[in-house]
């Protein structure tokens, strides 16, 4: 992995409510660690949020709210999110999930946070691949 | 502020409810829920109200209502609740009593799509392994991919892996980021022809019997193909 691909970007790291709280009561084990493993394989400046894990701050766009027309209500749900996100300084934040992912660039422009970059887990991973050229 | 209007003690039924396996009357109403649940107060939402509505039998007043949908069940509240009251179940619960054709937006439209074509786009087979191979094109283009191509329908792979409908819509540059990631891992993996959506719209309209076909729907394209692990990002 090329660590040096986002030197100089500090990120953040977003928990989805299925993969964390739910995840943990569902299936007996909430999904915390390794993506934050796989973020310190990409990168070596990023912070959590705060709060973060099990008492994370949904982003306000799962339960199929994307898809429901309430969409008033979508973007003030995720004024929480958008406030903890804007506190940790980080110019990027990593969300491995569809729903989060599509939520954060539907609602940052509402937020004053038009440049923050909504990278997938995997596309990070991508980006930092070192592939063997021909 | 307004004052509430009373409710006739004739409209409450603590029995509608009682089926449902929820411990909904062991609320200590201690309000945990709604202090964390970052909606509460919109349009008076406030889930502690919704359980005491729940435990009063107060059907009519709840499936009509707009607050199961613009909850996002996303489990803060039942995470801080001291009497570990499932509440996103509750919402689900009362989201599943909507008559199918009031169930808001694009949610019951989608799913209906996805029961007769096996995707929520409605989109035929041809043009889903046609958008999969032009944007395997698009990465073979790329320095250190030459060579990728996308492999549909193979039997035996490690991975089969399905496909949230929006990457083969308005957002197909973000297939690459996972087949990238395949290609240099050596990674065994297929994507079904058919029946490949990722998403199960039943989980958000509370409609079980639908989200049983489609995940049904994946096992038979595991069986079928005889893929050893299953990646359903979605």
């Amino acid at each position: 992995m090329d660590k040096s691909r986002f030197s100089g970007v500090l990120a953040t790291y977003h928990d989805p409510c299925n993969y964390g709280r739910k995840a943990e009561r569902i299936f007996g084990h909430g999904y915390y660690d390794e993506p934050r493993w796989i973020m310190s394989q990409c990168i070596d400046n990023w912070v959590d949020t705060y709060p973060t894990r099990d008492s994370q701050y949904c982003c306000g766009g799962g339960g199929g709210t994307l898809t429901t027309g309430y969409n008033t209500e979508r973007i003030f749900y995720g004024r929480k999110k958008m406030e903890q996100i804007q506190a940790t300084g980080a110019s990027m934040v990593v969300v491995p999930c569809h729903s989060c992912h599509g939520q954060l660039n539907a609602i940052k422009a509402e937020y004053g946070m038009e440049n923050l970059v909504v990278k997938y887990l995997w596309e990070l991973v991508a980006d930092c691949l070192i592939m063997e050229t021909v | 502020m307004t004052t509430p209007e009373p409710v006739s003690i004739n409209r409450l039924n603590p029995d509608q409810f009682k089926h449902w396996p929820c411990d909904q009357d062991h609320c200590l109403t201690c309000a945990l829920c709604s202090s964390t649940c970052p909606v509460s107060g919109i349009d008076g939402f406030d889930p502690r109200k919704i359980i005491r509505m729940i435990s009063l039998g107060l059907q009519t007043e709840l499936v009509e209502s707009r607050w199961p949908w613009i909850c996002t069940m996303c489990g803060k509240c039942e995470h801080v609740c001291p009497m570990s009251i499932h509440i996103p179940d509750i919402m689900r619960g009362i989201r599943s009593l909507r008559d199918r054709n009031q169930v808001p937006g694009i949610l019951h439209k989608g799913l209906e799509a996805a029961l007769k074509s096996g995707n929520n786009l409605g989109l035929p087979q041809e043009d889903f392994v046609f958008i999969l191979e032009e944007v395997a094109e698009e990465i073979a283009q790329e320095p250190g991919f030459e060579g990728f191509s996308v492999s549909v329908d193979k039997e035996g792979a490690n991975i089969l892996t399905t496909i949230h409908n929006k990457l083969v819509n308005t957002h197909t540059e973000d297939l690459k980021h996972w087949w990238k990631i395949f290609y240099a891992a050596g990674e065994d993996w297929t994507i079904p022809a058919e029946n490949w959506e990722g998403t199960n719209w039943g989980m958000f309209t509370g409609d079980d019997a639908a989200m049983k076909v489609m995940a049904g729907r994946i096992a038979e394209n595991m069986a079928r193909l005889k893929a050893k692990n299953l990646l359903w990002p979605e």
